[in-house]
């Protein structure tokens, strides 16, 4: 193996190592990458804790009938970070349009991505898709 | 007269040039020579800047950076996979394709090293005496105390940290690590290992915004070789640690419970 194979063998490592250890857990085991959702309603509840945050959202449908939606998102040290403050950046009765995949099992459970403001302004509630499930190769694939 | 305006006015403009884009720093120094590592840091990165300027656009977690960016994460192919020996294989294979429901960090347990230093989402901060390196992690509360220039204890347990001792060759820091436990993963899904792991650690300060963190893994009961590892811890002025509890509602492992009755649902194959 010369020289420059080497170095771009340790760099996949190196991305081995890093690129799927970004979340708290395996996203693949709970939601699904394959069904996206864009929903817009009100917020009904936010849960500020760990090791997940949660909101809850009224959702109406075209015939007028009211889902409550569940969302799951970063942790409070993470939503500081990427810009959020309790209390006051999301409150019940705001409304906004949360984008995420649905949970596996198919009932009104996502994990969120990005949320919306009536404003426009966005903010990441949540990491992307496929973190801590393992990504797309797994670490002793050949 | 006009010669006298014309050298204050460029000592001005020199000196507001010099205001609007300040040079980066040279890599810090302790009293006693060595590079200052004292900071706080986040792994998984290779990005210069604040937390903010790094992370984004992508977000926090966004995931690596950019394929051609430089050393670290978001490398490119070709790839070589683990050096797990078959059986050991099998194993992780087998948690890769179950989606990593097993990760024990998803269970709140620390990490483990290296993969706690690698974990982007959360900083840590060192903290250096000429004695001692003092490792924090905003991960699971995780610590380190590493002691310089001494022997690991003789008394030790397995644990998920591991008992570390450091030295200075030249300006890297050379951590060795052993005394862990069996249940913590290397880093990616499924990557586990057994009590035998020996983790040798080099922090190199290479300039003032990063640190090279370049490991070799060596397991003889699960690797058929040591498994080498680059990648940089990135200095984030302006962040600090906060609390993560990770203990306080873990509604996901209920989850999990459910989803484990029918794998089919979430397995890969």
């Amino acid at each position: 193996m010369n020289k420059t194979s080497v170095s771009l063998s340790l760099a996949a490592l190196a991305l081995l190592l890093s690129a799927p250890a970004m979340a708290h857990h395996s996203f693949g085991a709970e939601y699904d990458a394959n069904k996206p959702i864009t929903l817009t309603g009100v917020v009904t509840k936010v849960e500020w804790m760990n090791p997940h945050s949660y909101f809850f959202l009224d959702v109406t449908d075209s015939k007028g009938v009211v889902a409550n939606w569940k969302f799951e998102g970063f942790p409070p040290n993470v939503l500081y970070r990427t810009g959020w403050k309790r209390d006051v950046t999301l409150r019940p009765s705001d409304t906004i349009t949360v984008f995420g995949w649905r949970a596996r099992d198919g009932t009104n459970w996502g994990h969120s991505r990005e949320v919306t403001f009536k404003d426009g302004k966005k903010l990441f509630f949540g990491p992307p898709a496929g973190t801590g499930d393992g990504g797309n190769i797994s670490a002793v694939a050949p | 007269m006009s010669r006298v305006i014309f050298s204050a006015l460029f000592a001005l403009a020199v000196a507001y040039a010099q205001q609007t884009q300040p040079a980066t720093p040279s890599m810090p120094r302790t009293a006693d020579g060595k590079p200052d590592m004292t900071g706080v840091w986040q792994g998984g990165s290779n990005r210069p800047g604040t937390w903010e300027e790094a992370n984004a656009p992508g977000g926090l977690g966004g995931g690596p950076a950019r394929a051609g960016a430089g050393r670290g994460p978001g490398a490119f192919p070709p790839r070589e996979p683990a050096p797990y020996q078959d059986w050991a294989k099998a194993k992780v294979q087998e948690s890769f394709d179950r989606r990593g429901i097993d990760d024990p960090m998803a269970r709140c347990l620390m990490g483990g090293i290296p993969r706690t230093t690698t974990v982007g989402l959360f900083p840590m901060q060192i903290v250096q005496t000429p004695t001692q390196v003092i490792m924090l992690y905003e991960l699971l509360h995780a610590f380190r105390v590493i002691p310089l220039n001494a022997k690991h204890p003789d008394d030790l347990e397995p644990t998920y940290m591991g008992d570390s001792v450091g030295h200075w060759e030249g300006d890297t820091l050379v951590v060795d690590v052993i005394s862990f436990n069996d249940r913590t993963w290397i880093g990616a899904t499924g990557t586990f290992h057994s009590e035998a792991m020996h983790v040798t650690e080099r922090y190199t300060r290479v300039d003032y915004n990063r640190i090279n963190y370049d490991v070799t893994v060596e397991d003889p009961k699960v690797l058929t070789k040591p498994w080498i590892m680059h990648s940089s811890l990135m200095l984030r002025n302006g962040t600090r640690l906060r609390e993560y509890e990770c203990a306080e509602n873990n509604s996901d492992i209920q989850h999990y419970e459910e989803m484990l009755k029918d794998e089919s649902l979430f397995r890969r194959k």
